[in-house]
């Protein structure tokens, strides 16, 4: 087991889903409610990465922010590190590749949310941010634990993008997924056993959270 | 529950806040050819035994590297698996000088247990076996960017099995995921690294033969600092080119510059 | 108007094309309970978002207490949050993730109130909810989260209190025992209300004045009986549920020397009044179905009191104890009078379809209305 390509996973995980939740919890609600030209264009950029191949996304962001790009130099002066083959990058890889996976619970949870429900709440004096504290937010509670534990089972398992732009570095951008094919190669087959068990614990962790959520109204019960 | 939630919050964070921004310093990234997968890790070990410092290896194919290299890729020494690739960056700046040859690589034919070929160094038993019909697979490093697959084309087209070959050969990312290839059993065998065949892990798969040196292009293998490699990276490099690193590479099959093959 | 506005604690005019066109004028009292009826799509619910501040109409003005809400002259606009307005809703839009008491308790969070979960509970007492606090709106009956969404119209003290429907969720007993319970809580209320509803009986019931919308036109308003029984025209007469409606051409004005007259399929009818329409105008009447009476069996139209008619029974419809009945006067033709009458005297007299009977019209309740073009 490599602990340094586990704890970077988790890492990435970690980080991606703090970074990505105020972008889902912002978009889907305005996806969910909001009337805008362009939506369903928005709508069908923000599905992308569910069906773009990932050496697609991996092939425009090693393009868009090689070293000598506008781009690179401002992410580089941004971070510090260019964005290829660093964590940073491999990071910024993971929210795009994952903004459907957390969109789109949060988007479901706030159109399932009556309109009236949240009229009645400027009715009765919320503000519209106490209404989205005490009211949306509580309301869409499943939808947003579901797109969390999609977004970090998702990218423990990224692959294809994080090899090219991360190009396998300990420590830096060499992930679970990407140790485990790392460790086939060098034949230590066992390794790579027992990194795919976990990998496959968390997959099937986060699946049954979302199964869960999915059922979940937690204001039905007492 | 409160503060102990909030403390749990703050070590997690903490824990994850950008590691590596100082170990990076302290374990510089090597990047090696592939053919180096078993004797760098024993370089390491034995370099972590003499300085109790330690590096982060990281192996792929030279041309891969270089590219990565030339994107900015934290990288502090390249041991690629020819000169060319080192050559080109040094040409471009970004190495500190042209580095040294440290080793001269060989390639070998590997045949799995139970393979209708034989590990036949002539290859005129693949040769035999193709015209039979007896192959169906034959695993080789990509030659787009893996010096090693560029040797085992050479020599294919040299023995005019090349053509041959087509639709059977299947390409490894690098020379070590060609040797996974060639000794799995899906294929009947590969050209690869002698440095990977003589380990233990791959050797006990199947027999090999080496290919006579003179049929291919040498396989210089250079390595090179990166500009602005720090103190770690440049030890590490003289170990390598230094007595220690030397018995390593040569229990590795590999021909050491300035000794006879 | 100017008198109008002091008198009236509510006043409201709208003008909107979208997302219904509108055209409304409403005043309502402090204490005073204002039925808005109208078929539905009306734009009865497009009103009391306008009052409440979740709509904004292109023009008009809205206005409780003399303090402005709306208005498109001086462009001001008070959002919901800031109007303190009570609005139950159609299916009472609960907090569904929050307890009874904390539905009312977040309508007192504003910060004015000490202890928003004591004056909940009061609340929640005054709708005789004590006991139910801790249950979510999933775990109440319909009827109880009614309660609940009054309780929390009512926390914010408002100055107008909208009711949407309120009675269209809950099943038949708990809607009569809801109504009784309005009507006992409308005594402690110093504010308007405005009641939307579809349902004409359910806003005879309980309103003091009735205001109609039909396509979002407010076609009639006051006192609910003067509506009803004087409907100001056919359309209104329609929405309110007249059937006896008929057309007819006035042969004598009242007051001219003798009772007005008019005529209607060959019979002249006695009419008590005939306001503004004069001698050989054309005119629809209307007549309730509660003053025509019929006569005993063999009684032949000359001998009745008033407006005697002969017809076939065509219709008997209704089982328990009150029917409804159709008299299909003149050979042939569509006209078709109703009036009810008990179920035991119609078997008493053996009525059936076919049967013919002679109907007697009060003429005191002949109402003319001008016909529709």
């Amino acid at each position: 087991m490599d602990w340094t390509a586990f704890a970077l996973s988790l890492k990435l995980a970690f980080w991606t889903c703090v970074l990505i939740l105020p972008v889902g919890v912002v978009a889907g609600r305005a996806l969910a409610w909001g009337q805008f030209r362009g939506k369903a264009l928005l709508e069908a950029l923000i599905l992308l990465p569910l069906v773009l191949p990932p050496t697609v996304l991996g092939y425009y962001l090693l393009v868009g922010f090689a070293p000598g790009s506008a781009l690179g130099r401002l992410f580089a002066s941004l971070f510090g590190a260019p964005l290829v083959f660093s964590f940073s990058g491999i990071l910024v890889a993971s929210l795009i590749a994952n903004l459907p996976f957390a969109i789109q619970p949060l988007e479901r949870a706030f159109e399932a949310i009556p309109p009236a429900v949240r009229e009645a709440a400027w009715v009765s004096g919320l503000s519209n941010w106490r209404t989205f504290l005490k009211i949306e937010l509580p309301l869409a509670w499943p939808g947003l634990v579901s797109g969390l534990a999609l977004t970090f089972a998702h990218t423990l398992g990224e692959f294809g993008v994080i090899l090219m732009i991360g190009g396998n570095i300990p420590g830096e951008t060499q992930t679970l997924s990407i140790a485990l094919y790392d460790r086939v190669q060098a034949f230590r087959n066992w390794e790579a056993g027992a990194m795919a068990a976990v990998l496959l614990a968390f997959s099937f962790l986060a699946i049954a959270i979302v199964h869960v959520m999915a059922r979940r109204r937690p204001w039905l019960h007492g | 529950m409160q503060i102990l939630r909030r403390g749990i919050l703050a070590s997690v964070i903490t824990l994850f806040w950008a590691p590596g921004l100082g170990r990076a310093a302290e374990e510089p990234v090597v990047a090696a050819a592939s053919d180096l997968q078993f004797a760098l890790a024993e370089i390491r070990a034995l370099f972590a035994a003499q300085t109790g410092r330690d590096v982060r290896l990281a192996f792929g194919s030279s041309g891969n590297i270089a590219r990565q290299i030339r994107s900015g890729a934290p990288i502090e020494l390249f041991l690629s698996a020819d000169e060319s690739h080192v050559l080109a960056l040094a040409r471009d700046g970004l190495t500190e000088g042209e580095g040294v040859i440290y080793a001269l690589g060989r390639i070998v034919i590997i045949v799995p247990h139970g393979s209708p070929l034989e590990a036949d160094g002539s290859l005129e038993d693949l040769k035999a076996a193709l015209a039979r019909g007896r192959v169906e697979k034959f695993a080789i490093a990509n030659p787009e960017h893996a010096p090693y697959g560029q040797r085992a084309k050479e020599v294919l087209i040299r023995k005019d099995l090349w053509s041959a070959l087509e639709g059977k050969l299947v390409l490894g990312e690098n020379v070590s995921q060609a040797a996974q290839f060639a000794t799995s059993g899906a294929a009947q065998g590969g050209i690869i690294a002698h440095s990977l065949a003589l380990s233990p892990d791959v050797g006990r798969r199947g027999t090999f033969a080496l290919i006579p040196a003179d049929w291919h292009t040498p396989l210089r293998q250079r390595m090179v600092l990166v500009k602005g490699a720090g103190s770690v990276a440049r030890e590490f490099f003289e170990l390598v080119r230094g007595p220690g690193g030397r018995a390593i590479l040569k229990r590795y099959g590999f021909t050491l510059p300035g000794e006879p093959g | 108007m100017g008198e109008v506005s002091a008198r009236c604690a509510l006043e409201v005019r709208l003008l909107a094309a979208r997302p219904v066109p509108l055209d409304v004028m409403l005043t309502c009292r402090s204490t005073e309970l204002l039925a808005l009826v109208g078929p539905s799509g009306a734009g009865k619910t497009t009103v009391l978002r306008a009052i409440a501040g979740l709509l904004r109409p292109s023009a008009g003005l809205v206005a409780v207490d003399g303090e402005t809400w709306f208005s498109s002259e001086s462009g001001v606009f008070v959002p919901p949050q800031a109007r303190r307005v009570g609005l139950v809703f159609q299916d009472y839009a609960l907090f569904p993730h929050l307890s009874a008491l904390d539905n009312v308790a977040i309508a007192l969070g504003s910060g004015l109130e000490p202890d928003p979960r004591r004056k909940a509970k009061s609340l929640l007492a005054r709708v005789r909810l004590e006991g139910l606090e801790e249950r979510r709106p999933a775990e109440l009956s319909g009827g109880e989260r009614q309660r609940v969404a009054l309780a929390r119209a009512l926390a914010r003290e408002p100055r107008v209190l909208l009711l949407d429907e309120p009675f269209s969720a809950v099943d038949r007993g708990t809607r009569e025992r809801l109504k009784r319970e309005l009507r006992i809580l409308r005594e402690s209320l110093e504010i308007p209300i405005v009641l939307v509803t579809h349902d004409i009986d359910e806003a005879l019931a309980l309103a003091d004045r009735l205001s109609v919308l039909d396509h979002g036109t407010t076609i009639a308003s006051g006192a609910p009986d003067e509506v009803r029984s004087r409907p100001s025209s056919p359309a209104v007469a329609r929405l309110m549920g007249h059937a006896n409606v008929f057309d007819g051409l006035v042969e004598a004005a009242a007051g001219e020397g003798g009772p007005g007259r008019i005529r209607w399929r060959g019979t002249a009818l006695v009419a008590g009044a005939t306001g503004r329409f004069s001698k050989g105008e054309r005119v629809t009447w209307l007549i309730g179905p509660e003053n025509v009476a019929l006569l005993k069996p063999g009684d032949r139209a000359g001998e009745a009191p008033e407006n005697g008619i002969d017809g076939i029974l065509t219709e008997l419809l209704g089982a328990s104890d009150q029917m409804i009945a159709a008299v299909r006067v003149g050979e042939g033709s569509d006209a078709l009078l109703q009036f009810r009458i008990a179920a035991r005297e119609a078997r008493r007299l053996g009525l059936a379809p076919g049967t013919p009977v002679t109907v007697s019209l009060l003429s005191d309740a002949i109402h003319l209305m001008a016909p529709e073009r």
